[in-house]
């Protein structure tokens, strides 16, 4: 009885042994279904474009994306598109780990932040691989100029946005501001006249937001407002320089902000959003699809809602950080290439995309061609886009922007004077950028 | 010479009792090698090749190796000011929580083990923190601490009666890691408290008895017999909590991101944003080498200072 318990768990402990093997077995297996889908394709006869998107997860644009897929096989019936999805904060990394495994993704939907680093990992390819000279002659100059990496554009801007400047229009007569301010002095007197505001249920409504939190894209937003002051943190050719004074007037500006109360400390953007939709923000700054989250909270502060353009501040005429939500394309041979660029200028239509800026995500097109917004609150901050700046990039951009972030914080949360904490950034900084 | 060879050949044949268990030893240890040798010792070994090499995104795309660079990402680490006071983060949120957990768990199986009525309801509801995936945790807990609409603000605003109306727990460099550290009780506290329980229902109720019969008091009771009898599980839970919170990330930098101005950066997320913010695998796998040699140089000050696991 001893003796056979022994050998039977032996036996056990084999099968174990031997599951381990079939596990990485599996693997392989799944890695020849997708190798065969790939012989498929460049056979020419059908062929799949993998592509990477992560807003299919988000609720608010699944439908559409959906749409696309059943719109486009349709029209196409030897193309069929099968999605990668993963949330928006790994959809990269993602995306990254499929092409170290030998399965890359044809396209991918995303941020025009990310194309730096995507550039540099190797993962991407032009875009005039993809498309010819003449379609991409049809978008706007600045859109384009903000997609390149040495000179070479990498990724097709779908729809584009500067920080806009948000206002609700209900607090700002309340509070006897005859006029949108224009600058970040008349910001100031308005803040002012709005601070001790409170909403019908006895919150404090704050007058103004910019986010500081730690995320990219809150470094995004702060690198808007320096191009507000005519400042810049990175020359053309992506090395550090922060000794102007746009620069430091930025972070002054934040630090008055903060020190009179003004602006709620350290949030994020969706913070401000409901901040926003709640009635307990006066003005902010976001992205012209930022107010989709606002609406999702409370549709009805849409009526009191208006937009206008980018504040100017110091030396500076008010310029912005241009932000693109993009297509990304991957080499995976002719066929597929073929195929995206099919995908891509279906996508790019006026009756696809035209719709889908205007009632789902509102957004400037960056094709010529296709007419700017009807959505009223976006009417204020229409001259928005001609000032817009595509700014410099690194390969960790992302890295920097968090760095921008942590210099807010000091000089808000923290306390810390400008000129100490913009040193801590320059060695932080140039770490960073090496 | 013929005799001799046809008893080795048999001998060969037929194997010693000894022989037997020792085969039989190594058979049933084979998946557990197999397992920490290619899904633990390997990754661990590449990691630390890699803190000495170049070793980009790039790299993993385009199948080439890293290149040596003479110590740079070790260089870089040590003088960019950012891991001495990661070190003390990851210290300090490990000892906050360690501690606190201990207590507080410990306290909460002494009240389940008193026979209170519902005890084991309360147990399973106390349970359900525990199950709650980490990162929802974290954004219940952001909800919770958020300044201007925060549930903690509301209650501290009338408990206080209206004089503090702005308490921003995450949003304070000084108070960042301590409601991350709330939030990691919360959810880790339950495992903790069932393990300590389990633990305090092994104590031998009758030398507590004779003890409590020679005129020793409940706090002599306690320290003097149940804490030594406890001491294996006592010495799972630390462990347990030390490791978990040693390596805390999705906490961190769900609530905080390792902000406010770097108040919450632990060796976790710095790793995290060298490797994958960055972009620079090499320069993270060092931060994780460093990491890893002080987790071991904690286990080891750890062992020596709990000793072996008899009760005395």
């Amino acid at each position: 009885m001893k003796k056979q318990m022994k050998w039977t768990a032996a036996a056990m402990a084999a099968v174990m042994a031997f599951s381990l093997t079939a596990c990485s077995g599996g693997t392989d297996s799944g890695s020849t279904s997708q190798a065969s889908g790939t012989a498929e394709t460049s056979s020419g006869e059908k062929v799949t474009i993998k592509f990477a998107n992560y807003a299919l997860l988000e609720d608010a644009y699944t439908e559409f994306w959906e749409g696309v897929k059943t719109g486009f096989e349709a029209e196409n019936p030897d193309i069929t598109i099968e999605w990668v999805t993963a949330p928006y904060a790994d959809i990269v990394s993602t995306v990254t780990t499929m092409a170290g495994g030998g399965d890359k993704v044809d396209m991918i939907f995303g941020e025009g932040t990310w194309t730096s680093s995507l550039v540099d990992s190797g993962l991407i390819i032009p875009v005039t691989d993809v498309l010819s000279q003449e379609y991409l002659d049809g978008f706007y100059e600045n859109s384009l100029e903000a997609s390149m990496v040495d000179g070479e554009i990498y990724t097709l801007p779908m729809y584009m946005s500067p920080f806009i400047l948000y206002y609700n229009t209900d607090i700002l007569q309340k509070a006897g501001v005859e006029s949108v301010p224009t600058t970040y002095d008349e910001l100031l007197a308005a803040c002012e006249k709005i601070s001790g505001m409170t909403t019908e249920d006895g919150n404090a409504i704050y007058p103004f937001g910019q986010t500081t939190a730690s995320v990219a894209i809150s470094g995004s937003a702060i690198n808007s407002m320096i191009f507000n002051f005519g400042g810049e943190v990175l020359t053309a050719d992506g090395q550090l320089s922060i000794d102007n004074d746009g620069f430091k007037q930025t972070f002054e500006m934040l630090k008055q902000l903060d020190e009179k109360g003004y602006t709620p400390e350290n949030c994020k953007l969706k913070d401000l959003r409901n901040l926003f939709a709640l009635g307990q923000l006066a003005m902010y700054y976001d992205q012209s699809w930022g107010i989709s989250g606002v609406e999702n909270i409370n549709p009805d502060i849409l009526s009191v809602t208006a937009s206008a353009n980018p504040l100017a501040g110091g030396s500076g005429e008010g310029a912005s950080l241009l932000s693109t939500q993009t297509l990304f394309y991957c080499d995976n041979g002719d066929a597929n290439r073929a195929a995206c660029a099919k995908l891509t200028e279906y996508l790019m239509s006026d009756e696809v995309l035209g719709d889908y800026l205007n009632n789902i995500v509102p957004g400037y097109p960056t094709l010529k061609t296709m007419s700017m917004p009807d959505n009223p609150v976006l009417q204020g901050s229409l001259g928005s886009i001609d000032k817009a700046v595509a700014a410099p990039s690194v390969p960790a951009m992302n890295d920097l922007n968090l760095e921008l972030c942590t210099l807010a914080q000091a000089v808000t949360v923290t306390g810390t004077d400008v000129d100490t904490a913009i040193e801590e950034f320059r060695t932080a900084a140039t770490n960073i950028i090496g | 010479m013929a005799f001799s060879a046809a008893k080795n050949i048999r001998r060969g044949r037929t194997l010693t009792q000894r022989q037997g268990d020792t085969i039989f030893s190594v058979l049933l240890i084979l998946p557990t090698i197999l397992v920490t040798t290619v899904f633990i010792l390997v990754p661990v070994v590449d990691s630390v090749i890699q803190s000495f090499l170049d070793y980009k995104m790039k790299n993993i795309i385009s199948g080439k190796p890293g290149t040596w660079n003479n110590f740079e990402n070790y260089i870089k680490l040590f003088t960019n000011s950012k891991l001495g006071p990661a070190i003390l983060q990851t210290f300090l949120f490990c000892l906050i929580v360690v501690v606190a957990q201990f207590i507080l768990g410990m306290a909460l199986a002494l009240v389940l083990n008193s026979n209170i009525k519902c005890a084991r309801f309360f147990r399973s509801i106390m349970m359900t923190p525990w199950c709650v995936p980490t990162v929802i945790s974290a954004l219940i807990w952001m909800w919770i601490f958020q300044p201007q609409y925060g549930l903690m603000r509301y209650i501290v605003s009338v408990v206080t009666f209206g004089q503090v109306t702005d308490l921003a727990m995450l949003n304070s460099p000084s108070t960042a890691l301590l409601g991350i550290a709330i939030a990691a009780l919360w959810k880790q506290v339950p495992l903790s408290t069932l393990l300590l329980l389990a633990g305090l229902q092994n104590v031998p109720g009758e030398i507590q008895e004779a003890a409590t019969m020679d005129g020793a008091s409940a706090r002599v009771c306690f320290f003097r017999i149940t804490l030594p009898y406890m001491k294996s599980v006592i010495k799972v839970v630390l462990s347990m909590a030390i490791i978990e919170n040693f390596k805390q990330f999705p906490l961190i930098w769900t609530m905080t991101g390792g902000g406010p101005n770097n108040a919450t950066t632990t060796l976790a997320v710095l790793s995290y944003r060298e490797a994958f913010v960055s972009n620079n695998l090499g320069s993270g796998a060092a931060v994780t080498t460093v990491w890893m040699l002080l987790m071991i140089v904690v286990v080891v000050v750890y062992n020596k200072f709990m000793g072996d696991n008899e009760t005395t």
